[in-house]
C-alpha cells in the first residue's frame, strides 16, 4: 500500500472509512444473531427472561473481548508474516 | 483495461492501484472475520457463566490465531505448487 501517492491515499482512506462502517454493522448484526441463537430458546413468553437477559449480556461482552484479543494477535502474526516475506 | 479498447497503459493507473488496495483490504477483512468466527466456535462453549475470557479461552484464542496463520501459509504453498505445475493454466 506504500506505492500510493498522497491523493490516492486520501481517496483510499475514504473507501476504508466506508468499509469500516459496513464492517461495524456486520459485526453488530452477527453478534445479535450469535447471542440470540445461543441464549434465547424458550418461547413460552414474549419477554426475555432474567436468565436470557444475563446470558445475552455475557455473550455480547465475551465476544467483544474475544474480538479484541484476536485483533491483537492477528496484528502480531501479520507483522511476523510480513517480516518473513521481506527476508 | 486494454480489453475495453482503451489501449494498454505503460504504468498502472490510479484506479487500478486503488482497486488493488481495496481488494487487499477486502481479503484481510474477510480473513479476519472468518478467523474470528472459527476461533470463537472452537474455543468457547455456550454456557456463558462469565463475561470475561477465562484463562483457558485466552490460551485457546492465542493458539487458534497462530495455527490459523500457519494453515494459511500451508494452503498458499499448496496453491503455488499447483500453479507452478500448470494444472490451472491447462484449462485456458
Amino acid at each position: 500500500m506504500d506505492q500510493l501517492n498522497y491523493n490516492e491515499q486520501q481517496q483510499f482512506q475514504k473507501i476504508v472509512e466506508q468499509k469500516q462502517m459496513a464492517d461495524f454493522m456486520r459485526l453488530y448484526t452477527s453478534l445479535v444473531d450469535r447471542c440470540f441463537n445461543d441464549c434465547v430458546n424458550d418461547f413460552t413468553s414474549e419477554k426475555l427472561t432474567d436468565r436470557e437477559n444475563s446470558c445475552l449480556t455475557k455473550c455480547a461482552e465475551k465476544f467483544l473481548k474475544h474480538s479484541e484479543r484476536v485483533g491483537t494477535r492477528f496484528q502480531e502474526q501479520n507483522q511476523k508474516l510480513m517480516s518473513q516475506m521481506r527476508q | 483495461m486494454s480489453f475495453l479498447g482503451f489501449g494498454s497503459q505503460p504504468q498502472i493507473s490510479t484506479e487500478q492501484k486503488i482497486s488493488a488496495a481495496e481488494a487487499e483490504l477486502d481479503m484481510i477483512t474477510t480473513m479476519f472475520n472468518q478467523l474470528l468466527d472459527s476461533c470463537y466456535r472452537k474455543c468457547f462453549d455456550k454456557s456463558y457463566n462469565t463475561e470475561d475470557l477465562t484463562q483457558n479461552e485466552s490460551l485457546c484464542i492465542d493458539r487458534c490465531v497462530s495455527k490459523y496463520f500457519d494453515a494459511n501459509v500451508k494452503v498458499s504453498e499448496s496453491m503455488q505448487t499447483v500453479g507452478r505445475s500448470g494444472v490451472l493454466q491447462q484449462k485456458k
